[in-house]
């Protein structure tokens, strides 16, 4: 199958799946407990009030008939406005989106730099000085709270040594980046853990199977082995779990957010769902969802691409 | 008023100390972390602390609080004058008042900005001004408000957020039809009749305010306030990120210092630890009715309720949740609350009475009850788990639930609750706001306690018009008094603001209101 | 491990596998018998002993309640044990033979369970857990619910990726080729050797439940107060960490051994998985 033609069918596949999150969160969110109204105002609230104020939301409609209104207007490409913060949620998404983007990409980066070279020297190594001390490191990093995490990096590289700022966003493209790295790291170290483990496994995995001592038979260069066979072999499963933890971290990173004080979708999300804001919600979700897709739609094509009977 | 965390009145003043002697320095921008951004800065459709907080630094009222929270002082008013009958209520403009565009601030503004203030379709706020029957302008320098029937709290309530003066042409010729429309499109683009105006505005991480050339006040230098160029919030939800960014001298102030950090920052030589006094008061609120669930409710009878107050080690709680910081309450207002009485802390702890009165209440073997938190806060989370223990002591058993604040608020407001724990500020200095939803039933149940005493509804009802200061203290002296013996809350502990500013950062204050006021703040060189 | 034994009497143990047993057998011992070795009731406070220092009396010091950290940091491994594994122990289980189905099958089934992976990947995760809190309240079983709901799909799209390997060699056609069923092929020849991966993800897994446990119990979701858990004991020790560093620091060094033991469980026992075939 062209490429193209899987991508096109595969975005195809997309728009059922879409529909189904829509409609789940979009009851969901209106199961919860409480409306936003209440929610924000707590204990001040009058019954008067909040009920004059839900019908001016339209939340005293049946919920039909706002799944239809809401139905129709994101046809016309509008998600609606946020009840708490009183702006278009297509605006809140441009806002907010291309940080958590940015912050994904960077900690993914990181954990890939950090993870496939040592997961090869622990492999290769495997239960010697190098190892232990490789799988110990990665362990501590793995078992520490990003909360915690975090504030132990902003401590000694922000406000001690002052190589990086203490949190925030700054202005502009180069700034951003130097904002999100210490927070791009401290997802990072959790993601690299995993990442080395599942991949130092697999290595001996491959390295154990019957098909590389074949190829030291038939006497390959042990480099070449390495390359065309183990890591190819070895990937599979590291990509796929890589892609997984894409996912989870885009609409994950709440508390990285909350502790670097980075303006990201995850803050939005969490503040959203507290505050019974439906349609940030509904508009995140969506968003979110296209670009989980587009990730597990990347890591497909490299599994395609890592398969032994493509690759061979 | 409550919302989040928040903070009362200490015994710590400092606020003289920070108005010293010092030739005062203008110009630069001053960097303050916020935990949360602002929401809406409409003063009218507002409806949070995060807004009401820093609102006055945008749009002035025609009267000002004075900064110990009691008092009124002349703003965009220089003057006021209330009829012998109480009925009516005369206000001069001051001369050459402008808005932060240039425009003359004229009687038509202020009264376009009261009919918004009054209007029962606008907003949550609308109450501490329904006194107000009409407003209008007999001649370009005086407006008159015509009450519906005396009202002793009408002056303090022109100095709230909700009438501040906003520019009826600007405003009217904001984007949409209603009035919600129009006030989410102009504060896109503001023009403000307060010291600063709102330049730029990026959601959820920074806010820039910039000086109001036009503002009419003087500073001490005999030239045009505020003395800053400028000042920038920058949210920092995190509070151990606030305080590790003012320490490396990012920003310039912080809100809501944990009160566990207090004692290490007052030791920091770069730090100025400032504990403002405040309205705060935190307590919890029972469930009265005599059945909960269709079940019998223990917490219906009075000896229960005061075996309770009596079970708890309120100092303890004091030391666990404010490192000592807070303060024993001796009212349900706090001693910032104008008309506030009481001076000895209630229900000192006696865990031999409380199981005496239990007995006598019979319940001698105690009675299993729960308690609503709210999910993640920490004060929330330290309260209740000692509260757990001291009344494990005398045999109740309280099983806490962590919930989110929206689901807490839909099983209060149903009634659907055992027990929850609140906090509280003031908006208006005057009573009659916390005494209205603490124990007058009508508004909503005594914060939906179910809790209903005729005495207290109809000394509230009298004390609403009358205009005898004197009779109008022995009523809420009263009140105070019922409600503190019988009513349906543990009192636990008044709490002051906890702000942290860099050592050059002068004039600031927060008022016992929770107003950030930075007209008067200026930076050391 | 007995089991293992009988299968492979005359194979020595690997090593990675006698460490991490010994560790997550003292940490089931611990979590059985916390009475035994804590010296302190977990839950007493002591209002005039707030945050001690480490010292003779508490070696790892009280926390802000007055209450013994080394005391409470034992008794949490019995809350801590259960969160690592029944916070994913349905999800291995359920993720793994669901994945190693969908594998083998393929084509339209494949594609059909990639849609729902989508789906619940991308549903925000925390919709869910303070959904199913606000229906069945605030604890530890929902907390293992929303976990499990969630945490399969890692294990099923890992499996399903490895079985789909594993079905194009050789072995698999003659499997095959000999008539045997697809039940058979599946579960007698490719899962034991797709499966190392979801193993050893399996062992990861555990350690990141618990630290999970911990942010939501920073949020409020997870283990309520005042049982003892090191998650919520570091959330809770985090505003004193520079004032009372041992009330946070402590607990993490549990997590830190814990980890450590289930990760060198899961080395060892992809080792034997490796070696048995």
């Amino acid at each position: 199958m062209p490429l193209s033609e899987f991508l096109a069918r595969r975005l195809l596949q997309l728009i059922p799946t879409l529909i189904f999150i829509l409609i789940v969160v979009f009851v969901l969110v209106r199961l919860l407990p409480g409306d936003p109204t209440s929610a924000i105002l707590g204990d001040r609230a009058l019954d008067a009030d909040v009920e004059r104020i839900n019908r001016q939301l339209g939340l005293d409609q049946p919920i039909i008939v706002q799944f239809w209104l809401f139905v129709k207007s994101v046809f016309s490409g509008d998600l609606g406005n946020s009840i708490v913060l009183k702006l278009p949620v297509t605006t809140l998404i441009a806002q907010r989106l291309p940080t958590t983007i940015l912050l994904t990409v960077m900690a993914a980066l990181i954990a890939l730099i950090m993870a496939v070279p040592l997961a090869f020297v622990a492999a290769l190594q495997r239960e010697k000085l190098a190892d232990a001390s490789i799988r110990g490191a990665f362990q501590v990093g793995l078992s520490m709270p990003v909360f915690y995490l975090g504030l132990i990096l902003l401590t000694v590289f922000g406000a001690r040594l002052q190589w990086f700022p203490v949190g925030g966003y700054g202005d502009g493209f180069l700034d951003h980046l130097y904002h999100l790295f210490l927070p791009s790291l401290t997802l990072a170290l959790s993601l690299s853990a995993i990442l080395m483990r599942n991949l130092r496994a697999a290595i001996i995995g491959v390295l154990d199977a019957e098909y590389v001592s074949f190829a030291h038979a038939k006497g390959l260069a042990p480099r070449l082995i390495l390359t065309r066979h183990v890591l190819r072999n070895a990937l599979i499963s590291t990509v796929t779990i890589f892609g997984l933890s894409i996912g989870t971290l885009l609409s994950g990173a709440v508390i990285t957010e909350t502790v670097f004080a980075i303006p990201g979708a995850g803050r939005l999300m969490v503040d959203s769902i507290y505050g019974r804001d439906y349609p940030v919600v509904q508009g995140m979700t969506l968003a979110l969802a296209v670009l989980v897709s587009v990730t597990f739609l990347l890591t497909d094509i490299l599994q395609a691409w890592l398969d032994p009977r493509v690759a061979r | 008023m409550k919302f989040f965390k928040a903070a009362a009145l200490s015994a710590a003043v400092l606020l003289g100390s920070t108005v010293s002697a010092l030739a005062v320095e203008r110009g630069g921008v001053m960097t303050y972390g916020r935990y949360a951004d602002s929401l809406f800065l409409d003063p009218v459709l507002n409806d949070a602390n995060v807004d009401i907080w820093i609102l006055s630094n945008m749009y002035d009222t025609l009267l000002l609080p004075t900064d110990d929270g009691k008092g009124v002082k002349p703003g965009l008013a220089s003057d006021y004058k209330v009829s012998d009958d109480g009925l009516t209520v005369t206000l001069t403009l001051r001369d050459g008042i402008k808005f932060s565009d240039g425009s003359a601030i004229t009687p038509e503004d202020v009264v376009f900005s009261l009919d918004r203030a009054i209007n029962p379709d606008n907003g949550i706020w609308n109450f501490l001004v329904s006194s107000i029957d009409s407003v209008d302008s007999p001649d370009a320098k005086t407006v008159v408000l015509h009450l519906k029937h005396p009202d002793p709290a009408i002056i303090p309530a022109l100095t709230v957020f909700n009438t501040a003066i906003m520019p009826k042409a600007q405003f009217m010729a904001s984007a949409g039809t209603t009035d919600k429309e129009k006030a989410e499109d102009f504060q896109t683009h503001p023009v403000g009749s307060g010291p600063f105006v709102l330049q730029s505005w990026d959601r959820g991480s920074t806010m820039k305010l910039v000086r109001n050339p036009y503002y009419w006040d003087m500073g001490e230098d005999g030239k045009p306030l505020p003395y800053l160029d400028g000042v920038t919030f920058e949210v920092i939800p995190d509070d151990a990120t606030r305080i590790l960014r003012l320490q490396s001298g990012e920003i310039d102030g912080a809100e809501f210092i944990p009160f566990a950090r207090v004692s290490e920052l007052k030791a920091d030589p770069s730090i100025n630890m400032q504990l403002f006094p405040s309205t705060k008061v935190n307590y919890i609120t029972l469930n009265v009715r005599p059945t909960v669930d269709g079940k019998e409710n223990p917490l219906a009878n009075v000896k229960v309720r005061q075996a309770m107050n009596y079970a708890l080690n309120k100092d303890a709680i004091i030391q666990i949740v404010t490192q000592g910081v807070g303060t024993p309450m001796t009212s349900f207002m706090s001693t910032a609350t104008p008309l506030h009485s009481g001076d000895t802390p209630l229900f000192p702890y006696d865990p031999a009475k409380a199981k005496q009165l239990l007995a006598e209440a019979g319940y001698p073997n105690g009675f299993k009850t729960s308690i609503l938190a709210l999910a993640g806060n920490q004060d929330d989370a330290g309260i209740t788990t000692a509260m757990q223990q001291m009344f494990a002591a005398v045999g109740i058993d309280l099983e806490i639930k962590q919930v989110d604040n929206a689901t807490r608020t839909d099983l209060y407001r149903n009634g659907n609750f055992d027990m929850r724990t609140g906090g509280w500020t003031d908006d208006i200095a005057d009573p009659s706001e916390i005494t209205s939803y603490f124990a007058y039933s009508p508004v909503i149940e005594a914060m939906h306690s179910g809790w209903s005493n005729d005495e207290v509804n109809s000394l509230f009802e009298q004390s609403q018009s009358e205009t005898d200061p004197a009779k109008r203290a022995q009523e809420y002296a009263r009140i105070q008094e019922i409600y503190n013996s019988e009513g349906p809350t543990l009192p636990l502990f008044e709490t002051p603001y906890p702000v942290a500013l860099r050592k050059n950062v002068q004039g600031f204050v927060q008022i016992p209101l929770g107003n950030n006021i930075f007209r008067s703040a200026w930076l050391q060189k | 491990m007995s089991v293992l034994v009988r299968l492979r009497p005359a194979t020595r143990l690997p090593r990675p596998l006698i460490a991490g047993g010994a560790i997550i057998g003292a940490c089931l011992i611990l979590a059985i018998f916390p009475q035994l070795f804590a010296p302190y009731d977990p839950l007493k406070m002591d209002y005039v002993a707030l945050n001690q220092a480490p010292s003779w009396a508490h070696p790892f010091g009280t926390d802000n309640f007055g209450r013994d950290v080394l005391s409470r940091i034992i008794f949490a491994y019995r809350i801590d044990m259960q969160i690592a594994i029944f916070a994913t122990v349905f999800a291995f289980t359920f993720g793994t033979l669901l994945g190693a189905l969908v594998g083998y099958a393929g084509g339209r089934i494949e594609a059909l369970f990639g849609r729902v992976v989508d789906a619940i990947i991308t549903f925000p995760f925390l919709v869910l857990v303070i959904a199913i809190v606000s229906v069945l309240g605030p604890g530890l079983v929902n907390m293992y619910i929303a976990v499990s709901v969630v945490g399969w799909v890692f294990y099923a799209r890992i499996t399903a990726a490895e079985i789909k390997v594993q079905k194009r060699l050789d072995y698999a056609d003659a499997g095959r080729a000999m008539g045997y069923t697809h039940f058979r092929i599946i579960f007698r020849h490719l899962l034991p050797n797709a499966i190392t991966p979801a193993v050893v993800y399996w062992m990861t897994d555990m350690a990141l439940a618990i630290l999970l446990g911990s942010s939501l119990g920073y949020l409020g979701l997870g283990a309520q107060p005042p049982a003892a858990e090191w998650g919520v004991q570091i959330a809770d020790g985090k505003n004193f960490m520079t004032t009372a560093w041992w009330s946070s620091v402590f607990p993490g060094f549990a997590i830190v051994t814990t980890g450590l033991g289930f990760s060198l469980l899961g080395d060892g026992l992809a080792e034997v998985l490796r070696t048995r075939k």
